[in-house]
């Protein structure tokens, strides 16, 4: 039956969506650390979602043949490579010799409106699978 | 199945599943950088003959996005809740199917 395959791409979405609501939480609490295991200060990470073919555990060689269109996984995480960002802070003591301090190129402004975007696309998502179960049950209700 | 008419809405349910999960792949990948949203030729397979399997196809038309993604998140709730909803009326349809063989079989009489 197809429609528990919807199920699994729902939450593929979901999952996806999840990942990137996670990278982007831990950019906005990172958006002032200047000390990482790597050494300098916090970079920014993304993202990259790539599509996936679905394995549902009950899907047939047919129904395999509609799943063309697959599901959802986080392809890449990508770290932004740009230069950090230089503030003047002397007593900082993360300061180099001029007094500068190598702070995260993190805008909030921008990290904010994608974990909107991640929200929405999680809630599609769920909206999917309650759509697909909907019509399960209804499916199931022939048999009453 | 049943009969004909049965039949038809076994292979209208059966379209509007394949539908529901390519909607869902399409939301599921309205991030996807690249990703063309997909679609089956809902009327024209329906009209086909039975038992194939149905045509994925490009949807054309759509504003593409700078990723190259031209997912439209309102298109697809819209289509999203119109399977649902046409399915639920093919189930209900289905279901009266079921019900009058039921009385034809217990000949009128109780049928719990």
């Amino acid at each position: 039956m197809s429609l528990f395959s919807v199920l699994s791409i729902g939450s593929s979405g979901m999952a996806a969506q999840r990942a990137r609501a996670e990278l982007l939480a831990e950019n906005l609490a990172n958006a002032e650390t200047t000390r990482t295991p790597e050494g300098g200060p916090y970079r920014r990470k993304d993202v990259v979602f790539a599509s996936t073919e679905i394995d549902s555990p009950f899907a047939s060689a047919f129904s395999r043949e509609l799943e063309a269109a697959g599901g959802v996984a986080v392809g890449d995480v990508i770290t932004d490579m740009r230069d950090p960002e230089l503030r003047y802070l002397p007593g900082h003591p993360d300061a180099d010799a001029e007094g500068y301090v190598a702070f995260p190129r993190v805008n909030p402004a921008e990290d904010m409106v994608d974990l909107m975007g991640a929200t929405r696309g999680y809630e599609a998502n769920v909206a999917s699978i309650s759509a697909a179960k909907d019509m399960i049950e209804r499916s199931l209700d022939l048999l009453k | 199945m049943l009969d004909r008419v049965a039949g038809q809405l076994e292979r209208y349910m059966d379209l509007l599943s394949a539908r529901q999960k390519l909607v869902a792949s399409n939301i599921a990948n309205a991030d996807t950088p690249g990703y063309r949203t997909r679609d089956l030729d809902f009327q024209g397979e329906f009209e086909a003959a039975a038992g194939l399997t149905p045509e994925v196809v490009p949807v054309a038309g759509l504003p593409v996005k700078n990723d190259g993604n031209n997912v439209s998140l309102d298109r697809e709730a819209r289509l999203l809740s119109e399977n649902a909803m046409r399915f639920q009326v093919a189930s209900s349809l289905m279901r009266t199917q079921i019900h009058t063989l039921q009385t034809a079989i217990t000949g009128g009489g109780q049928s719990e």
